[in-house]
């Protein structure tokens, strides 16, 4: 960006946590899960044999037919098919855990900096809120929140509004870690260089701190995203998401609601949710243990 | 404590003036509301006024434990007493065994790093850590319930017949299935946490030098090591009954277990807005419980925490 010398110093930063990585063994499971998903994600128009939400399987008439090799996870008492189901439902959820993770990443960054660099009343202010956000009981209102606005807000536009919700009430966790660094990071050497050549705190925070407490902010970001799939699981379950998407969750209601009989419909979703989760969740331990400075040797 | 409450307070009260006010919200999903009850909500909610000051006129009956009417015209006050001590029964028996099951399965798995107890402990744990919490209930319905028959699939109490004969073994059969579920996850969090800890304690040099004045090792690691290692968790169980709590809706629903979460769903559901807000109001106020009690715990095991 600027001059030469801190972008290669950068670089060697990466390059050694990048070396860390590639030697922790869980943590490439959960690459390699993770990119499996992430594929089906972007290939699932072609891959799944049926559209979504499609009730094709009923005039087949293989309508709650157990699992087979023309169906391979099963088929709803309705006539959707479930394997088709899960591979869209994957771009669904995968949309929504990413989005809201890179979302609440921003207003983290920027909610955190700010508490962190001010002192005074802004910072009083920012992490009064970061801690309200931290305690309230979330998910009772992104349930209330997203059963309100799915029902005043127009259609098509569930899922995105599912992310704002998840958004708005994820934050805090982002915001305290950035709090924390950027209070450490403040009054180091380099900061106090920077500010006595005359850097503004506007130059000095998005140039010289932000950067610098990029590790634990990518740590938490890559956590986030298997919160978020979680909680939308959650959301969709109870009937609480965008009933004309095909999410997990939804699939898992349905599933729910045919528990005595069909127990493909529940199986198979949950088991995508608990494999996408645990991939993002082994990555983000792993880059957790690369990125950490004080693991290093 | 206070502007927590305070925030969550607003959050609920104003997003349930997201139509304009609570009886268009309700009118929306509900088309023949009891005119009865619509009425009282009404003065309830001093309809008359503007939003603030309807907003601190609840706040003032909530002080005072007015809850309002739920839509079927129950006070709300009355009809969450009960739900909140099944909760609670639910809740505290599974926190009770996973901190009992938890630490010393973290320290087994710490003290024995890289043997085969270890991976297979910690495998257990990263997944119980991935898994939608309800999504297990579901799975365990299948099998111990529709097909082997072993246990009740819902409520806290059989309605046509006792199981195991007597009310006592009718409500441990009941509990077996929710308690497992959320003690499998919330064991999951303080397995991870307390075998990082002591992985961290056991490092330090005044365990070696524990160990060199001939100590013996259960004495180091429990007397020592978990001693120091264990505050963190604290935090951590405080946190865990929280989120447990906060998800409540989902493994009650799944369970069909008559406390808070599952309540909540419901009345979420057909948008039951006084029934809702005070739910959220009492979560809120154990949630903020815990976590006090969490502050004083950490004070009691840390002395170089100060209680201002």
């Amino acid at each position: 960006m600027s001059d030469k010398t801190p972008r290669r110093r950068a670089a060697s930063q990466w390059a050694v946590a990048w070396r860390r990585f590639r030697r922790n063994k869980s943590a490439l499971i959960g690459t390699s899960i993770v990119a499996f998903f992430l594929i089906v994600a972007i290939l699932s128009q072609w891959i799944a044999p049926y559209p979504p939400r499609s009730y094709e399987a009923l005039y087949e008439g293989s309508a709650g037919t157990p699992p087979s090799w023309q169906h391979p996870f099963g088929v709803e008492s309705s006539g959707i098919d479930v394997f088709s189901e899960v591979i869209h439902g994957t771009r669904n959820d995968l949309y929504v855990g990413l989005t809201a993770a890179i979302l609440t990443m921003i207003i983290g960054i920027v909610v955190g900096a700010l508490g962190g660099y001010f002192k005074g009343i802004i910072s009083d202010i920012v992490l009064g809120l970061t801690q309200i956000f931290f305690v309230i009981p979330a998910l009772l209102l992104i349930l209330l929140f997203a059963r309100i606005f799915l029902a005043l807000v127009f259609k098509g536009f569930g899922l995105t509004l599912i992310v704002l919700i998840l958004s708005f009430f994820g934050w805090s966790g982002t915001a305290f870690i950035v709090r924390g660094e950027t209070l450490r990071v403040r009054e180091m050497d380099f900061v106090q260089a920077a500010r006595s050549l005359g850097a503004g705190s506007s130059r000095l925070l998005f140039r010289h701190i932000v950067p610098n407490i990029l590790s634990p902010v990518i740590v938490i970001t890559t956590l986030n995203i298997a919160g978020f799939i979680l909680t939308e699981v959650v959301v969709s379950f109870l009937g609480f998401g965008d009933a004309n998407t095909t999410t997990w969750g939804l699939l898992l209601n349905e599933g729910f609601s045919y528990i005595r009989t069909d127990w493909w419909v529940a199986l198979f979703p949950g088991l995508a949710v608990v494999f996408s989760v645990l991939g993002f969740n082994l990555m983000g331990d792993g880059l957790s243990d690369a990125l950490n400075p004080r693991l290093r040797e | 404590m206070i502007p927590v409450f305070l925030g969550v307070a607003m959050l609920t009260f104003f997003v349930g003036n997201a139509a304009g006010n609570p009886i268009d919200l309700i009118r929306i999903f509900l088309k023949n509301p009891n005119p009865a009850v619509l009425d009282a909500l009404r003065h309830y909610y001093h309809l008359d006024r503007p939003v603030w000051e309807r907003f601190l006129y609840w706040l003032w009956d909530l002080m005072q434990g007015n809850l309002g009417v739920s839509l079927s015209g129950r006070q709300v006050a009355d009809q969450i007493g009960l739900w909140t001590i099944t909760t609670l029964e639910l809740q505290v028996i599974s926190l009770v065994l996973a901190v009992v099951i938890g630490i010393p399965v973290g320290v087994y798995s710490a003290e024995h790093q890289y043997s085969k107890g270890d991976y297979a402990i910690t495998t257990v744990a990263i997944f119980g850590y991935s898994m939608p919490t309800f999504w297990l209930g579901i799975m365990l319905i299948i099998v111990f319930s529709f097909e082997l028959g072993w246990l009740p699939a819902s409520g806290a109490s059989g309605i046509s017949y006792l199981w195991g004969g007597s009310l006592f073994t009718d409500w441990l059969l009941h509990l077996i299935l929710p308690v497992a579920v959320l003690t499998y996850v919330t064991l999951a969090t303080i397995v991870r946490l307390v075998r990082a800890n002591m992985l961290e304690t056991l490092r330090q040099d005044y365990i070696l030098a524990a160990r060199a004045s001939g100590l013996s090792e259960r004495t180091v690691t429990y007397r020592y090591a978990l001693r120091n290692a264990i505050t963190p968790v604290v935090t951590v169980v405080g946190l865990s009954f929280g989120a447990a709590l906060g998800g409540a809706p989902a493994t009650e629903t799944v369970f069909s277990w008559p406390g808070l979460g599952y309540a909540f769903a419901r009345a979420a559901g057909v948008l039951d807005i006084p029934l809702v807000q005070g739910i959220t109001i009492v979560i809120t106020i154990m949630v903020l419980v815990a976590n006090l009690i969490t502050d004083l715990a950490y004070a009691a095991l840390d002395p170089r925490v100060r209680i201002d």
